[in-house]
Parts: C-alpha cells; structure tokens; sequence
C-alpha cells in the first residue's frame, strides 16, 4: 500500500511540474474532470487521438515545407489545426510555438517556419514522453490496485 | 522609366535649335532626376531583414512618391518636349515654303526680264555693227559699180592724158561718195597698174584728205592685158610694195566741198591707211578684214572688192572700204551709261573690236599698233569676264557661242555674263555683256534675305509663344498630374500602411487572445471565490477588489485594442441608452477607495438638470472620466477631486463659444438660470433631444503648465519628462480621451484655475431619449423640513453638498470634525429644548450664516432631524470611538444618524452600529443620490411613525437593510452595466456576468446573488425593481413567502428605489427559511433553472439534458473533447468531421417540417412550435468555423439559406481559436448566433448553449 501511496504521490509531483513548467494548462484538467465512470479512459483516448493527429499533421507539414513552392496557406491550415487540437489537451508550449508557427507562416517567412517545425516537433515528442510517463505512472497506480488521485 | 527618359534625350537633341536653350536645363534637370532615381533604387532592394521592417516600410513610403512623381514628371516633360518640337517643325516648315515661293517665282520672273535685257542690250551694238558692215557694203558695193562704169566709159585708155581724166572721173566719183557717207574712214582704190587712189578722213583732227600715189611710175598699158585670172598671183601685195619707191602724195581737202586746200605732200607709202590691195580679194569676192591704223585708236573695219573689167574677165582695180568701229564702242557705251555693266565684241579669235569702257583697243607695239585680245583688256571688268569665259569655256565655246551664266563670280561679286555670236562671213564675231548681278537682282536678294529675316524671327516668336503657350497649358495638366501621381502614390502609402496595421491588428488579435484568456480565468475564478460563503469579509473584500481591479485590467486591455481601432477609424460608437447619472457614480465609487488611501477627496457634483437617461456608448464615457479622474489623482496628492456636470441644452449652445474660464461663478449663473427655467429647459430638451452635457474635472494636483495645455493631448506626450518615472503612465490617457471626446462632438481643453490644479474641461453632445429627456431627479425635501447635520472630514465634498442640499430646501449645518459636530449637537438641541418656540439664530455655526432661513427654525419640533456622521471623525485609534458612539445615542431618538463608511471598515464596526440602532450605513464616498436615499428613508420612516403602525426597530432595519441593500445593488449594477456594454462582453465579463446577461437580454430580469456577508445572505435573492419591471416582479409576487405591504409599496412607487422582493420581515432565523424559498423559486422555475448557474451548483451538471447537438469539428482531439463535456451535461452529440456533413445532417430536416405544416392544421400554434422543437433533428450546431471542405461560415450560409423561407432557424455556435470582434462579426454576419472561442471554456459553453436553447424554447 505503501508503494501505491508512493506512486500517487510521485504522480502528483510529475503532474505538477508538468503544470509548472508548461507544458500543460488548465485544459487538461478539465479533460481530466470530464473523465468519469462512463469515459474511464477519455483522457488517454483524447491525448493518443491527439498524438496520431499531431504526427500526421507534422508529417504533412514537412512534406509541405519540403517543396520548392510552398503552399502557406496549407501550411497555416495545418498549423491552426495543430494548434487547435494541441489548446484542446492544454499542451500549452505546443501551442505557443503553433502561434509563432502562425506568424511566420503569415509573413511567408520560410526560414523561420522550417524553424518552427523544428520546434514544434521538439516540443511535441516532449508533451508527448510526459503525458506517456504520465499514463504509465496511472496504470501503475491502477494495476497496484489504487486509485488515480485528482 | 529611365530608358524612357533616356529615349527623350536623342529627341531633344534632334529638335530644332531654336529651343535649346530652355531645353538645355530641362536636360539638365532631367539627368538631375535620373541620377537621383537610380539611388534610391539600388538603396531599396538593400537585403532587410524581418527586425527592420517597420522602418522599411517608413522608407519605402517616403520614396515611393518621389519615385511616382518623377514618373510622371517625365511623362509630363516628354509630351510637352513632343509637342514643342512638332511645333517647331511645324514652323519651321511654314517658314521654308513661304520663303521658297516666295523668293523661287521673283527670282524666276526677274531673271526672264533679265535675260530679255541683256538680250536686247547686246542685241543692239550688234546690230549697229551689223548696220555698219552692211552700209560699208553698200558703199564698197556701189564704189565698185562706179568704177566699173567709170572704166567701162574710159576702157581702154590710151594716152597718158586718157587714163588721167580716168582718174580724175573715178577721184571726183569716189569723193561724192566718200563726202556722201562720214563715218567712212577711208575709199582706196587700187588699180592693176598699182596707181592708188584713196580719201581719208582723220576723225581725230577732222581733216580730210586726198592721198594718191605718182603717176610716173606706172605703166599705162600692158598691165590690163595680161591680166588674167590666172595671173591673179601676180596681183599681189608685191606690186604695191614693189611700189615702193613709188612717190605718195598726201593732199588735204575741204571736208565739205573737196576742194584742195593744200599741197601735195609727199609721204612714205604706207603711212596712213591700208590700201586694199589684189591680194585681199584673191578669188574675186568681197572680203572683210579687221584693220589697225596709226591715226585712230579704234580697230578699222575694212572691206574690199575688186572691180572688174566690163568683158568681166580681170580685174582692174580693187576698192576698199575702211569704217571705224568706234562709234559701235560709242553706242555700248551710251548703252552701258543706261544699265550698268560692260559690253564689248571679239573677233572669233578673241580680239576685242570695241568696248563699252574707255579702255584702249590697240597695243602698242614696236611694228604699230595690234588689236588686243580680250583677257589683255585694261579694263579689270571685261578681263576678268574673258578669263572667266576662257576658263569656263577654253575654245569650246557652245555651238552657236551662245552662253548664258547667271552667277560668275568675277573678283568678289558676282555677274551675269551672256554672249552672242554674229557670223559674218569672213568676220565671225562674239559679242559679250557683263551686268553686275547686283544691278538686277541686288533689291531683289536683298528684299528676299529681308523677308527670310522677318519670317526666320516671326516663326521663332511664335515658337517660343507657343512654347510658352504649351508650359502654361500644360503646366495645369502637369499640376493635376502631380496631384493625381501624389495622390496614388498617397494611396498607396495607405495601402502598404493598412498592411502594416494588418499586421499590427494581427498582433492584437493573438495579443487579445493571449491576454484575455487567462485574464478570463481570474476573473471567472474571483467569481467562484466571491460565491463561497466560507469567505471571511475581509477576504470577501480583498476579492471584490481583485474583481473590480481585473475588470479594470481587462477593460484596460480592451481599450488598448479599443485605441487602435480608434487610430485605424474603425471605432464605432454605440448608440444605447443608459444612466449617466449612474456611471459616474460607480467611477467615482471605484476611485474613491484609490483616493482614500491617496488622501484626497473625490466628490461627485452634478447639477440636479442633467438628464436621468441619455443615449450615447455608456463604456466610452466612462473610460472617458475614468482616465480623466485617474489622471488626477496620478497628479493629487492631498486635496480633492472633483467631478463636475452640468446640462446645456441646444438653445444655450451659442454660449458655449464663450464659456467662462471662471467657472465657478459661470456655472452658479448657470445653475441659477436653469433653476428658473427647468421646466421650460425640460420642454426645450424634449423638443431638440441632443444635449450638450459640460463636465469638469477639477483637482488640486501639481497643475500643468500653460504652455503643455495643448500638447499633453497629444499621444505619448507627458507634460514632465519626469512624470514616468514618478507616476507611470505611458501618456495615452489623455489622447484617448481627447480623441474619444471628439468622436462624440465634443471638445475637451485644460482651463485656467486661480488656485493650484487643473481643470479640464469638456463637453460632450449626446442624444437624450425623448420619453427619458424629462426625468430629472425630481426632489421636493422641502415640505418635508429636514435639517440635516453634515459631519464630513472632507470639506469639499460637505460644501458641495450642503449647498445642493439648502438649494432642494433642505436646512444643513456642518461639522467637520468631532468637537464642532458635539457642539454643534448641542446647541441646536439646547436650543430646541430650551427655547421651544423661539426663533434660534444660528450664528454658533461657523461656516454658514443662514439668518435668513432662520424664522424656519421655529419650525424645528416638526421638522427631522438628519445627522450624517462620516466614520472617520469617531477616533479609532484608542477605545474612545465606543464613548463617542454613546454620546451619540443620546440624540438617537430626537434625530436619525446615516454612517458614511470607509471601504475597509471592519464588519465588528459595522455590527457595533447596527447593534445600536444605527443602521443607515452607507460607504464612501458620499454623492447626491446616496443622500436621497437617506433622505427617503428617513421621511419614510417618519411617515410611518406618524401614520402610528406598529413602528418597532424591526421595521427600520427592514429600511435601512433595503437601503443598504440597494446602494450594494448600485456597485454591482454598475459593474455590470459596464461589462454588458463593453464590446468583448463574452470573454471579460465574468461567467456570471455573462449569464446574467444573457438572461436579462431575454427576460427582461435580473438575478443576482451577490451574497457579501452572513447578514446579507438574508436578503441573497434581490430582484432590481424598476418601473419598467415591475410587470415581472408580478411574477415573483406568486410566492406565499413574499408578501408586499402595501403602503410600502406605495410609499416607493414614486421613486426610484430598489426594493427587496423579500419584503417579509428577516430575522436571523429567517435566513435559512430564505434560503428555502430560494431553492424553491429555482425548483419552481425549472426554465430559469440554468440561469442560476452558479460555480458550486449541482444543478448544472445535467443542464443540458434531452439537447441534440451537431458538432462540426474536423480536429478529432477536439472533436473527442467537445463530445465529451456535452454529453456529460446530458446531451445526445452528433459529431461531423466537416461543413459539408453538418449541411447533410441537416438535409434531413424537411420532414420535419412537413409534419409541423401537418401540425398547424390539427392543432394551436403553440403546441406546435413544441412538437417542431421535438421532431427538428437538432437543437444546437457548434460550428468550427475553419474547416476542411467546408468551412464553418460558409456551411452556416448554406443553412440559412436552406432555412429561408421557413420559421426554422436552428442555433448555430461558433467555434473559433481567435477572438478578435471581427471574427464575431464575421461568424454573426453569416447568420450564427453566438461565439465560443478556443479552447472551449465548458461553462461558457453551456451558458451560451442554454441560452440559445431557451430562446427556441
């Protein structure tokens, strides 16, 4: 019991400093309160669905980038996309790099959106081996028979 | 364009010199431009990087016009430089023709009329010449004819005497002939024997003389004989040389009769005349000869025939003729003195046989005179004509020796020169003129290079006037040209500049986004707080401030975006109505508690004329005064602030040219004016409802100079450097009010004040309802005679109000601290107990002397007594305050307190007085209509003392509760107002706020729970009764609890007061009971249900329960998410990746409608519009506006217009990650309904959806 304690404990602290560092914000709490009896795994289902979304989108993205004549317009759909599903979890720093992300794409700037690309996949294998360790350390907690604290 | 301006420069070089010289600087000036215009070019394309934008575009923009007017510049040169050179060529080519014709046809027709001249005079000695041959041959012909008859007479001589009576015969025949014609020179006759015979004539000395040769030597026969024709050798000049020894005699005669006049002389042979001899008529015919002779200077022409024997077989003799030419020279020159010029004759050979100059004929030579050849002529003129013939022609004369040249430069001028050729036999000759070209044609040449002078100088004066002409013609065309390249290129340094603000409202529209989400989150997390009973006061406070505080933040914000839009000319004002009255005294409530801790006092004075309702953009007044009175007291330090208002209406406004800057005594003037006139003002307001509303602010600050007057409007501007450090600011305040005030027709100005400060001066123009203009605070407290103690630490603010009060009859006294209000008290009750009916005089009173009011004092027993005590004269620092509230409470009965709070006094205060009875408790600072509401109150509570209810403490507690209850409800209100009325309402008011909203819009109802404190929770539901709600209030009147008396009623009808619905008397254990009732009137009320949303409730959990909502999404996480907090709420979600599947969705909707037109047959309407509800696929779209396919605002066109025509109109929400005003705009031109920004905020959500549905419902 003691190691559940512990691992709760430790899942608070990570979720904590997932909040203090930014990379999250308060959407993601209230995906968590939306998850309850009836969506015992919206939370994953939302982040995994988020994940599959973001790497098609930054898959695409590249493709866009990589051509000789780039579309900015794709581009900048793609991105508000992005940033729209990435505001939904509260991946906040996904976010902010999608609207500097936005800004180049309006000023056409090439340079800067290969950059941001740069950044924003960065940021994203980031949010996305947090929230991994994340939901490791919650099915831990659940298969040590405890219960995910809110 | 600088190869075009290269292009001109050839052309300008090929136009006509006589432009050049403007042309040379337009040159000039134009390769000034070219050289100017390639830098600039090169600077442009200078690589730039993203940082230095702005600046580039400043540049750009201060180039580009100079680029687009050189541009046309250009244009405007190279036309007008083709036009002048067309010109030019125009002229020029006139000029030309003219002077051809002209001088072509003279020279043409002169130079026929010369020709026929020179004709004609060379015509003339020829024929002389002619003439003279021809009377020479008449003469020698009939002298031979003579002779022949002569000798045929003496045929045969034999005898010496014979043959000299033959020649005296053939001397006396030859003399009548010789006298017969005079200008013969000479008859010879020369027989075969060799005698000779011959007259001369010397015309020189003009003698004549008889020459014959000696007799003796000649043989009188013989010779005749012999001679044949085929001795015709013999014949020869030899015989008359071999006669040389022959003797000559030489015998002067008489010219006239021929008579000897002297002896005979004898001369050598040859002396005088040629004696034509054998020799010169070899075959027997006439022959012509040009001789010389000693004794003339002329050439002889001599001619000679032979004289044949009558058998015609030999001659005998031979006859010669010998005639001067000199009068042929004589009539050239005759000629030649007519018409200047030269004439002469050659011989074929070129000797000159006579002349019309003086110039000898002959040479001289060692053998006698010759005859000279032309080019040998002394005469410079015939010379050189015959070297230039000679030139020209050598021997090769033409045919025919006919030669006319018009231009022979001879020397140095110039010469027609014309020959003719006579062709005599034997003596061909050539006759040639010489006329000075001068003499024909010099008037002519010179007439012509005169008029080529005056048209050369009459086209270049036009030229240049029609240079001249085409600069001022076109210099308005190029003007215009200017304007209009500098008008394009203003154009288009307002496009680049719109891009720019492009950028710059893009950068607001994340800054917005970014600012106002978490700016959002505090407020709607401080609205949470404020709703939690567990707070303590002090921290319920502290919350309501950090409330008010983000408002003010979040309006800051706002305004921020506001300026902007105010720079770009986007603002629009709104055109609502609202509480003037109102607004002002919420800002000057929120500024207050600032001044507080600043030690000033704010007072709030407007003129009891100003217009109740007036209809304007109520946030912009606001932040209009807000920036004023917070830029006053950045400034004030110690004194006070005070906000003046004042109404003038349209009729004064001739007036307000020369407002007074003595505004104090103006402004009582005026008061007193419209005091008179009020109701008259009233009609005059109604009748012309745009009202000119002054205000001032008035404070005692540090001043600002006189010179910065004007300038501290302007942006940015401070008027001491030093002012930021010291207070902040970034210098936009007072821009944005200026700039705002403008927008409304007013003006705003810094004023002179006598004492230290500032005032600012504005007015405002605004429109007053016609049915409000009327509804000024009406206020008769006189007939009630209250007498009011003012015991206010701030001396402004008690002054101000003293005054106002005495003006509405009220009687006032002042204390401004506790010793002046404990002798003040106790005098006037003194006074009142001791003197019960006489006249008190009130000179104990320090401040106001009001004798004349005095005789109302013996009104004192009836009259009420109101003392307003402000809570900072009590002494707080030690326990004393509880003495001094006991000493208060003496005077209870005979008079009423009203408490003016601090913002921070503690609620153990606030229970202390409400514990001893003083429960007229209002908050700083103190403004008119507070005082009404004490006042009411008190006449209120006066009224139903003397109608003798059952007073008990109870009741007044009710009263004051109401009262308090309302002050309370005029913050919230205010605050409210304020937030519905912002433009972004939706993201900065509170979510409560925003339900609120929402719900009033449509219900016309307001519910608030603002529940301040344990005691207030009693009164927690407070509906605002105004008169316009009070069909409403019926409603709540169904509730058993809720028993209104009557006379309560009746007794607030007339004013404008708020009353607690809960008019039942509340008890503390009452509380819970309220509490019931509440919940039940939610229960009750399930429609308003959701309205009452508050954080903590669990009544909203399953607030959505039986919705259908389409959701269009095409992101999948928020997809999932959306769904997720819909369903929670008990919503049934339909989720679509696109537009195009939401309009399919849709599609479906038709039989639906169908069976709603089955509907309406069968049953009421009513029922049906519910039926409708039930069998509409959907209740609810939530539409993302940027999607795949179909985007949100063109999927929501799509169902509109399937929608029209019916009474269908499904909600549709958007969802969209910006939250700038303009995408509301777009989102609800296209026919949504409401907005929700990214991420979904989920009560918003379900407020906003609640809302929508409710509408349908």
């Amino acid at each position: 019991m003691d190691g559940v304690v512990q691992l709760q404990r430790q899942l608070l602290d990570y979720t904590a400093l997932l909040f203090q560092e930014g990379f999250l914000n308060d959407q993601f709490t209230q995906l968590q309160q939306l998850q309850d009896e009836t969506n015992p795994d919206f939370v994953v289902e939302v982040v995994s669905l988020f994940f599959e979304d973001s790497e098609r989108l930054l898959n695409e993205l590249a493709n866009t980038l990589d051509q000789q004549s780039i579309d900015f317009r794709k581009v900048d759909s793609h991105v508000h996309q992005l940033k729209g599903s990435s505001s939904s979890i509260g991946a906040q720093r996904v976010q902010n790099v999608c609207i500097a992300f936005r800004n180049f794409c309006d000023a056409q700037n090439t340079e800067g959106c290969l950059k941001c690309l740069q950044q924003v996949k960065n940021e994203y294998s980031l949010v996305k081996n947090k929230l991994e360790t994340l939901f490791k350390l919650e099915q831990q907690i659940l298969a040590a028979g405890g219960s995910i604290p809110m | 364009m600088a190869e075009k301006a290269n292009r001109t420069h050839p052309v300008s070089f090929e136009s006509p010199p006589s432009p050049t010289e403007p042309m040379g600087s337009h040159l000039r000036r134009v390769f000034n431009r070219i050289s100017g215009f390639v830098s600039p070019w090169g600077r442009n394309q200078a690589p730039h990087g993203r940082r230095i934008f702005h600046r580039e575009v400043q540049q750009e923009e201060f180039q580009y016009p100079s680029n687009s007017c050189l541009s046309s510049y250009y244009s405007v040169f190279v036309a007008r430089l083709a036009i002048m050179v067309m010109l030019a060529i125009l002229i020029g080519l006139l000029t030309i023709l003219t002077w051809h014709f002209t001088r072509i046809y003279t020279t043409k027709s002169i130079n026929s009329l010369a020709y026929g001249l020179r004709y004609e005079l060379l015509q003339r000695p020829i024929l002389r010449m002619w003439n003279i041959l021809n009377s020479t041959v008449e003469i020698t012909t009939a002298q031979v004819k003579l002779s022949e008859y002569v000798i045929k007479r003496y045929s045969k001589p034999t005898t010496q005497a014979q043959q000299v009576e033959l020649y005296e015969v053939m001397m006396d025949v030859t003399w009548a002939l010789f006298a017969s014609r005079k200008a013969l020179n000479a008859i010879t006759i020369n027989y075969r024997n060799g005698f000779v015979q011959a007259f001369h004539r010397d015309h020189r000395s003009n003698n004549t003389f008889y020459i014959f040769s000696d007799l003796t030597n000649y043989s009188i026969s013989g010779s005749y004989n012999s001679n044949t024709l085929s001795s015709h050798q013999g014949w020869n000049d030899q015989s008359i040389h071999s006669n040389i020894s022959a003797i000559w005699y030489h015998v002067p005669l008489d010219p006239v009769s021929g008579e000897r006049i002297g002896k005979p002389k004898a001369i050598p042979p040859d002396d005088q005349i040629n004696i034509a001899g054998l020799s010169q008529v070899p075959d027997g015919v006439a022959s012509w000869h040009v001789a010389v002779s000693k004794y003339t200077d002329s050439p002889l022409l001599s001619a000679a025939l032979p004289v044949w024997d009558p058998s015609n077989q030999s001659i005998v003799a031979v006859v010669g003729v010998t005639t001067a030419l000199y009068s042929v020279g004589q009539l050239m020159k005759e000629l030649v003195e007519v018409h200047s010029g030269h004439i002469y004759l050659t011989s074929q050979e070129g000797y000159l046989l006579a002349t019309s100059t003086n110039a000898p004929l002959l040479t001289n030579s060692s053998t006698g005179p010759k005859l000279m050849m032309a080019i040998d002529s002394e005469d410079r003129v015939i010379r050189q004509g015959a070297e230039w013939l000679q030139r020209t022609y050598g021997y090769k004369f033409p045919p025919s020796h006919v030669v006319h040249v018009e231009n022979a430069k001879l020397g140095h001028e110039h010469y027609y020169i014309d020959s003719f050729f006579l062709n005599l036999k034997r003596l061909p000759m050539v006759g040639v003129i010489i006329i000075p070209r001068k003499y024909i044609m010099g008037k002519v040449e010179e007439r012509a290079l005169k008029t080529l002078i005056i048209l050369i100088s009459a086209s270049l004066c036009i030229l240049v006037i029609g240079c001249v002409c085409i600069l001022i013609l076109t210099n308005g065309v190029s003007k215009e040209m200017k304007l209009r390249a500098e008008l394009i290129s203003h154009l288009d340094a307002r496009r680049r500049a719109e891009a720019s603000s492009n950028y710059k409202s893009q950068f607001l529209a994340n800054m917005s986004h970014e600012l106002r989400t978490p700016m959002a989150a505090v407020i709607g997390l401080l609205d949470i707080l404020i709703c939690d009973d567990c707070l303590t006061n002090e921290q319920y406070a502290t919350v309501t401030q950090i409330r008010k505080c983000s408002t003010a933040l979040l309006r800051l914000l706002n305004n921020i975006l506001d300026i902007s839009k105010v720079e770009s000319g986007k603002l629009v004002l709104e055109d609502a109505e609202f509480d003037l009255g109102r607004e002002l005294e919420g800002l000057v409530d929120m500024f207050s508690v600032q001044c507080i801790n600043h030690n000033v006092e704010t007072v709030l004075d407007l003129s009891d004329d100003m217009p109740k309702l007036v209809r304007g953009d109520s946030a912009r007044v606001v932040q209009i005064f807000a920036n004023l009175i917070s830029n006053s007291i950045k400034f004030t330090t110690s004194g006070h602030i005070i906000l003046r208002g004042w109404c003038e209406n349209s009729n004064a406004y001739g007036n307000s040219g020369k407002f007074p800057l003595n505004q104090k005594a103006s402004r009582s003037a005026l008061k007193a004016k419209f005091k008179q006139h009020r109701n008259h003002a009233k009609r005059a307001c109604k009748k012309n409802n745009k009202m000119i509303l002054w205000f001032e602010v008035d404070d005692t600050g540090c001043g600002i100079d006189p010179s910065k007057w004007e300038s501290v409007f302007e942006s940015f501007e401070q008027a001491d450097p030093s002012t930021t450090r010291t207070h902040g600011g970034t210098g936009l305040g007072l821009c944005i009010v200026r700039t705002l005030v403008n927008k409304m027709g007013g003006e705003i100005k810094v004023v002179k004040k006598n004492s230290p400060g500032t005032i600012m001066q504005l007015y405002l123009l605004l429109n007053t309802p016609i049915e409000g203009a009327g509804q000024h605070c009406q206020l008769e407290f006189g007939e009630h005679s209250l007498v009011v103690l003012l015991a206010l630490s701030g001396s402004m603010g008690r002054l101000i109000m003293s005054q106002w009060l005495r003006r509405n009859g009220v009687f006032t006294w002042e204390a401004s601290e506790w010793n002046e209000l404990t002798q003040i008290l106790g005098q006037l009750f003194r006074a009142r107990s001791s003197v019960p009916n006489g006249g008190l005089v009130m000179q104990c009173l320090p401040s106001e002397p009001l004798k004349t009011e005095a005789p109302n004092i013996q009104d004192t027993r009836a009259s009420v007594f109101v003392i307003i005590v402000d809570i900072g004269l009590l002494d707080w620092s030690t326990d004393i305050w509880r003495e001094q509230l006991n000493f208060l409470d003496k005077y209870h009965g005979k008079a009423r307190f009203a408490w003016i709070l601090n913002h921070d006094t503690s609620n153990f205060i606030k229970m202390e007085l409400r514990r001893k009875g003083h429960l007229l408790m209002v908050n700083k600072p103190l403004y008119k209509s507070k005082v009404v509401h004490i006042l009411e109150a008190v006449i209120k509570g006066r009224d139903l003392e003397m109608q003798g209810k059952n007073v008990n403490g109870l009741k007044s507690t009710r009263i004051e509760g109401d009262l308090h209850e309302s002050l309370e409800i005029d913050s919230t209100h205010f605050e409210e107002v304020a937030s519905s009325d912002d433009s972004d309402r939706s993201e900065m008011g509170s979510h409560k706020s925003v339900n609120a909203y929402h719900f009033a819009g449509k219900q016309k109802d307001r519910i608030k729970k603002p529940c301040p404190s344990q005691y207030q929770t009693a009164n927690s539901c407070l509906v605002e009764f105004t008169q316009v709600y009070s069909t409403e209030n019926n409603l709540r009147t169904e509730d058993p609890h809720q028993i209104r008396p009557n006379s309560h009623d009746a007794g607030n009808e007339g004013h404008k007061l708020m009353c607690n619905k809960s008019t039942s008397p509340l008890t503390g254990a009452e509380c819970e009971n309220c509490r019931c009732q509440e919940q039940h009137l939610i229960s009750t009320c399930p429609k308003e249900h959701g309205n009452s949303y508050s954080g903590k409730t669990v009544n909203g959990q399953k607030s959505l329960e039986g919705l259908r909502i389409l959701l269009a999404e095409d992101t999948p996480v928020l997809q999932r998410v959306a769904t997720i907090m819909l369903e929670k709420m008990g919503a049934t979600v339909i989720a679509v990746g696109d537009g195009l599947q939401a309009v399919d969705a849709l599609k479906c909707m038709p039989g639906a409608e169908e069976s709603r037109g089955k509907c309406l047959l069968q049953d009421g309407r009513t029922r049906c519009q519910t039926q409708i509800r039930d069998s509409l696929p959907y209740d609810l779209i939530l539409m993302d506006c940027q999607m795949p396919k179909m985007d949100g605002y063109e999927a929501t066109k799509t169902i509109r217009k399937s929608e029209e025509g019916t009474s269908l109109h499904i909600p549709i929400v958007a969802l969209t990650a910006h939250a700038m005003s303009s995408d509301e705009a777009k989102c609800l031109e296209v026919g949504m309904d409401a907005y929700l920004t990214k991420p979904i905020d989920y009560r918003l959500m379900v407020s906003t959806i609640l809302s929508l549905t409710k509408r349908m419902a």
